[in-house]
C-alpha cells in the first residue's frame, strides 16, 4: 500500500545489444587513433633527432677517429 | 577469448587498474557488461527519453574509456561512473533546454532538518502523478530526487557525486522537494 512511488516508476529497460556493438567499435576506433598518434609522434621525434645534430662553431665535420676531446 | 573469462572474475578496481596500465577493448567490454544496464536506466530516468538515453549511454561509456586514466581510485568505480553519468546527462539537458542553474545559498542550510513534511507528501504521492511531476520539474531537481528516493543514495554519497558539502546537499534536496510539491499543486490543483 505505502510502497515508495519512486520505486514503482523506476525504469526497468534493458540496454539494446546495438549499444554494446557501437560502444565497442567506437572504443576500438579510439584505440586505433591513439596508436596512430603515438606512432606518428614517436617517428616524428626519432626522425627529428636523426637529422639534427648540434655542432660547435669549429666542428664542421665530426672526426673519423673519436670526437674533439680525444685529440692529444 | 578465455582472457575475458578470467577477467570477469576481477573486481571493478582491479579491472580499471589493468585498463589504466594498458587499454584493451575486451576488458573494457567486461566493465560495460557490468554497468550498462544501470547507466542506461539512469539515463532514461534523467532524460525520460529512451532514444536519447541510448545515445547518452554510448557517449558516457566512450567518455569513461577516454578518461579512465583520470580515475584516481579514491572513490569506488561505481560511484565515479554514477557521477560521470549524472553530470553528462545534466550537461546535455542543460544545453538542450538552455537551463540556467540557480546557485543555492549554503549559508542558510544550518537549520535544515531531515524530517521535511514535503518528503512525506512525495512518498505518499500516486506513482502516475509523481511520474508527471518528475517530467515537469527542472532536470537538476529531478536528478537529486531520483538519487535519494529511487537509487537510495545517502547524503554522503550524494555529496561525492555532486562534490558539494553536506549542508548544500540538504538545502538542494529541500528546495527540490518544495519545487516538486509546487509543481504537483499546479498540475493537480483540483485536489490531491
Amino acid at each position: 500500500m505505502s510502497q515508495n512511488p519512486f520505486q514503482i516508476i523506476r525504469p526497468t529497460d534493458k540496454p539494446p545489444e546495438t549499444i554494446r556493438k557501437e560502444v565497442m567499435s567506437s572504443v576500438k576506433l579510439v584505440m586505433l587513433l591513439m596508436r596512430f598518434v603515438q606512432l606518428f609522434m614517436a617517428d616524428y621525434a626519432s626522425s627529428l633527432f636523426d637529422k639534427v645534430r648540434l655542432l660547435g662553431p669549429s666542428d664542421t665535420h665530426p672526426k673519423k677517429n673519436g670526437g674533439p676531446g680525444t685529440d692529444r | 577469448m578465455s582472457k575475458v573469462g578470467n577477467e570477469s572474475a576481477l573486481s571493478d578496481e582491479e579491472l580499471v587498474a589493468s585498463l589504466q596500465q594498458r587499454m584493451d577493448a575486451e576488458r573494457f567490454g567486461v566493465l560495460y557488461d557490468r554497468y550498462a544496464e544501470r547507466v542506461f536506466q539512469k539515463c532514461i530516468g534523467l532524460t525520460r527519453d529512451r532514444d536519447l538515453a541510448k545515445d547518452l549511454t554510448h557517449d558516457i561509456f566512450l567518455k569513461v574509456f577516454t578518461s579512465l586514466k583520470q580515475f584516481d581510485h579514491r572513490a569506488k568505480f561505481g560511484t565515479w561512473l554514477y557521477r560521470v553519468t549524472h553530470n553528462y546527462c545534466l550537461d546535455h539537458l542543460r544545453k538542450q533546454q538552455r537551463h540556467k542553474e540557480v546557485e543555492l545559498d549554503d549559508g542558510v542550510a544550518g537549520h535544515l532538518v531531515d524530517d521535511d513534511p514535503n518528503e512525506l507528501r512525495l512518498m505518499g504521492m500516486r506513482a502516475d502523478r509523481l511520474d508527471q511531476v518528475l517530467a515537469a520539474i527542472d532536470p537538476t531537481d529531478r536528478a537529486l530526487l531520483l538519487m535519494k528516493y529511487q537509487d537510495g543514495l545517502s547524503v554522503k554519497e550524494i555529496q561525492e557525486v555532486l562534490e558539494v558539502g553536506e549542508s548544500a546537499v540538504k538545502m538542494r534536496m529541500m528546495r527540490a522537494r518544495e519545487r516538486a510539491m509546487v509543481c504537483y499543486h499546479e498540475l493537480f490543483s483540483e485536489g490531491a
